[in-house]
């Protein structure tokens, strides 16, 4: 067992020498990966980072006490004393036999590696000359837009590559592969004593699937000077227009009170709520690992259990928690998945400035600062900056606003979606219009 | 096992010694460099948790690297591998030399060691206390908070401890070892009354031994929960809107840290983004308000007896009676702008270059009483409890949840709110600072800063304080 294994053949051989200490079952995952990161400020290289990783978790149940252990020194007589000690300390904890591992009969592949399409062909064949060529280029064409309030601006290109295996007790063995692709830039303008600052980052499986390059700079010159004249406005009710790429942060509030270990613990505002409605009609949410080349798509769950596409929420009515194994056996009901995947909304019939044009006046959010919800009550507030549009125009950039209000209540307020999801992220959503939210200014 | 190896002997069990480093930083430096360093990390963490009445999960976890950075000017090569062995570190090094293409600092033909102060003496290693010691711990702690109310259903409590060690070297031959502790631990209670449940926590941490929870500890951790979650039964959301603010001694440090804090990490200000980076020396707050960025406070979480590039770690003042004094440095800021470093250059681990980052960021006492500063406030919001704190840089604006509050009105704490994003200007707020009281208290919590994907731990902590206004975002029920 050592850095220049196979990770397959570690992972088995944990898995063995694990059992042969009396662990009773034993799950092992071992990753390696490489990424590469370069960063361009003021026409040169500000930072690039390379590195090649390799890393190992454990888990064992012995007389049903369990423990989770990883490590990164892979020297074999380190890494069989780590085992031996996991082993030995798992049996001071208590038992629960909640923790056994899942039926291998549920466990596998839900979806071929040719549909999942994760590992492009480009990684491989990419040199450092191409990384730097790409960097460059990305920073010429910011530096394009630059106009003379421009103090600062800049670029960062990545890539990286992950192959992971695992290996059960119960027979389970399995390998994922995929590799990734991120570009973006930043910039900060002078405005008398702020510095507004805006930035645009992009995340893709396929190289080819990320914006062109004067997209990207475009976008990030078009953020930053859309902050111009920042302020807050007056507090009251307004509609809000949520574009795909800031749903992120506000479909995410569901995912702890979906979690089955917010409803093991009596900490989630939707505990008794399934088939009952807790959104409008036009609020549909589905739960999709088998999206190609999507960056939450997966061959299987946390648990090992096959992937499969899940309604969560239809038309408004809460269908399915995220409940992974351990959490179903403490609540004595069926695992439906432990974690989400890609989320997805259904898309609309109209773009962003068809809806805006049609609505007398509205916040677009455009990002989040800082702000917290309350899985228990649902109750949330964020601090919000955007952009106030009157009569289908953009009128007013805001900042040092909140918005407020309870996850059982603003998706009633969902009137409509967009036709235009953002792919760059594992939320798929498109844009989302909100009547009647609360929010504060002046 | 117990530990009777020095800091700057652990890392020879892995077969580092002064020759391998002398080739691996001739490795780094071989198209020549203004700075280089290797950063070799070993931790050791266990954390233990328990809920429904079971002591139920262990998570061990062992972390060895090295992380090696070239620097020429302001531009950094950085490269990082888990595997110890010479040929690996020199692939490294070769990697993160790549940068440099100009003749520079060339590899140390001799290493010296100073001698590093201890900011957190500790009588045990936490590698030397068994499992069997801490599950008793948390089964006590569990029992209280059940038989604290009735209204207590659900219990969950995780104890948390690391044993790191670090040795840093760099290629003006310097080269320094640490021994960083810490520990953490949470307990969190779900509270129902009817209809109503709530959840709440409190956590505590400290660069420490297992000697840290002392009855008066333990008793905070859990009482604190308990009594979290039961005012979260009756508190309602406050009124939207501007309001004059007061922020309560202790954790309230979270208006320091995103206010001013992260403006004045040097980096930020080095590259023209930070709304502070052409306020040097001028006045950016009352006479009342001195602010410090503390990496030498005893046990605190956010303390560093050196920091993560071999630097003294000290106090740095950065506001003095009002005006701005010195930004956070680490060693290139402090070289562009031509001053020692402040030992503020930190890192999450081996796989991150350092920024410059705060330590224990905290305001001085000011001479208000705190009942007098709350006693001045005709109708405002009184702010207890903190999370999720964020800023933006260049626009100054920032934000911070407020977990656990009261109303004031006429003077006095009336009915407890909750839940609540509190939003302002960094410059703004900080002329807007009214009264600072006399009750400095660094907070006992477990802080975590972020910045550019690296979390490293940090203490805060403040005065009473009355802000004239900011931005409330509560509801309009």
């Amino acid at each position: 067992m050592s850095h220049d294994d196979d990770i397959l053949d570690l992972a088995e051989r944990v898995v063995r020498f694990a059992k042969k200490l009396g662990a009773d079952e034993v799950a092992c995952s071992v990753s390696e990966g490489s990424h590469v990161t370069i960063q361009r400020r003021g026409g040169k290289v500000e930072q690039a980072t390379e590195a090649s990783t390799r890393g190992l978790t454990v888990a064992v149940l012995c007389d049903d006490r369990f423990s989770s252990n990883s490590t990164s020194d892979l020297r074999p007589e380190a890494l069989e004393s780590f085992l031996e000690r996991a082993v030995a300390s798992t049996r001071y904890l208590e038992a629960e036999a909640a923790r056994r591992q899942p039926d291998a009969a549920l466990c596998g592949r839900g979806v071929s590696e040719a549909q999942l399409d994760q590992l492009d062909p480009v990684w491989e064949r990419r040199t450092a000359s191409d990384r730097a060529s790409y960097a460059e280029a990305l920073e010429d064409a910011l530096r394009e837009l630059h106009r003379d309030d421009v103090v600062s601006s800049a670029v960062y290109a990545a890539d990286g590559h992950g192959r992971s295996i695992r290996v059960m007790s119960n027979g389970f063995s399995g390998e994922d592969e995929g590799a990734w692709f991120a570009a973006g830039g930043e910039m900060t303008l002078v405005e008398g004593d702020r510095r507004p600052e805006s930035s645009a980052y992009f995340a893709a499986r396929y190289l080819s699937d990320l914006p062109s390059i004067p997209e990207i700079a475009g976008e990030v010159d078009r953020r930053t000077r859309e902050r111009l004249g920042a302020g807050p406005i007056a507090s009251g009710t307004y509609t809000m227009l949520l574009p795909g790429r800031a749903a992120g942060r506000i479909l995410g509030m569901l995912a702890g009170p979906l979690s089955g270990g917010s409803l093991q613990q009596h900490r989630s505002c939707l505990e008794g709520k399934l088939g009952e409605r807790i959104g409008s009609e036009r609020f549909t949410l589905i739960d999709d690992p088998t999206i190609p080349r999507g960056l939450g798509s997966r061959p299987w769950d946390g648990d090992a259990m096959r992937s499969r596409v899940r309604t969560i929420i239809e038309e408004g009515v809460l269908r399915e928690y995220d409940i992974g194994v351990y959490h179903a056996r403490k609540l004595g009901v069926e695992p439906t998945s432990g974690g989400r995947s890609n989320w997805v909304l259904p898309t609309g019939t109209r773009g962003f400035a068809e809806i805006a044009a049609d609505l007398p006046q509205a916040i677009e959010v455009t990002g989040f600062l800082g702000g917290n919800s309350n899985g228990a009550t649902g109750d949330f507030s964020l601090g919000i900056r955007g952009v106030l549009w009157e009569g289908g125009q953009p009128t007013r950039s805001l900042a040092e606003m909140n918005v407020s209000g309870n996850v059982l209540q603003i998706f009633h307020q969902l009137v409509e979606t967009g036709d235009d999801p953002w792919t760059f992220a594992s939320v798929r959503a498109p844009t989302l219009v909100f009547e009647g939210v609360q929010f504060s200014g002046t | 096992m117990v530990h009777t190896l020095t800091a700057r002997e652990w890392f020879t069990q892995f077969g580092i010694s002064d020759e391998l480093i002398r080739a691996v930083l001739a490795e780094a430096t071989r198209h020549g460099a203004d700075d280089a360093d290797l950063y070799f990390e070993h931790s050791i963490s266990t954390a233990v948790g328990l809920s429904d009445r079971t002591v139920n999960r262990a998570h061990t976890s062992i972390d060895l690297g090295m992380g090696v950075r070239v620097v020429v000017g302001d531009q950094v090569g950085y490269a990082y591998t888990e595997d110890l062995r010479l040929a690996s570190l020199k692939r490294a090094a070769a990697t993160a030399s790549e940068i440099a293409r100009h003749a520079g600092l060339a590899a140390p033909v001799r290493t010296t060691g100073p001698r590093l102060p201890d900011h957190y003496p500790v009588a045990r290693h936490w590698e030397d206390v068994d499992l069997a010691e801490r599950v008793p711990l948390v089964r006590a702690w569990e029992e209280r908070a059940f038989s604290r109310d009735a209204r207590v259903q659900k219990v969950q409590v995780s104890l948390s401890d690391t044993d790191k060690h670090v040795l840093i070297a760099r290629a003006d031959g310097v080269v320094v070892a640490d021994y960083r502790p810490m520990t953490s631990a949470y307990l969190g209670v779900t509270a129902i009354d009817g209809e109503k449940r709530e959840a709440g926590g409190y956590n505590v941490a400290a660069r420490h031994d297992l000697s840290y929870y002392d009855e008066a500890r333990q008793g905070r951790l859990v009482d604190l929960a308990v009594d979290r979650a039961l005012q979260s039964l009756v508190a309602e959301s406050p009124p939207a809107g501007e309001m004059p603010v007061v922020m309560a001694a202790g954790s309230s440090g979270i208006l320091l840290h995103e206010a001013i804090g992260h403006g004045m990490e040097a980096d930020f200000n080095r590259k023209a983004i930070s709304i502070y980076s052409d306020r040097m020396d001028k006045r950016i707050a009352p006479d009342e308000v001195t602010i410090v960025d503390d990496g030498t406070l005893p046990n605190a979480r956010g303390s560093i007896n050196c920091d993560d590039e071999a630097s003294q770690t000290e106090r740095t003042v950065l506001v003095d009676r009002g005006h701005l004094r010195s930004y956070l440095h680490d060693r290139i800021s402090a070289r562009h702008y031509g001053v020692s470093p402040t030992g503020s250059g930190r890192r999450e681990s081996f796989r991150h270059p350092v920024l410059p980052r705060m330590r224990s960021t905290y305001m001085e006492n000011g001479p208000h009483d705190p009942e007098e500063i709350i006693a001045s406030v005709k109708r405002g919001l009184y702010c207890e409890t903190f999370a999720n704190g964020a800023v933006q840089i260049g626009a100054g604006d920032f934000a911070f949840y407020v977990k656990h509050g009261y109303l004031i009105e006429d003077g006095k704490l009336t009915r407890p709110v909750k839940d609540v994003n509190l939003i302002g200007n960094g410059p703004k707020v900080l002329e807007a600072i009214e009264m600072v009281g006399n009750d400095l208290t660094i907070d006992e919590g477990g802080w975590t800063c972020g910045k550019d994907g690296q979390s490293v731990p940090v203490s805060q902590g403040m005065p009473t304080v009355k802000v004239a206004s900011l931005s409330v975002g509560g509801g309009a029920r």
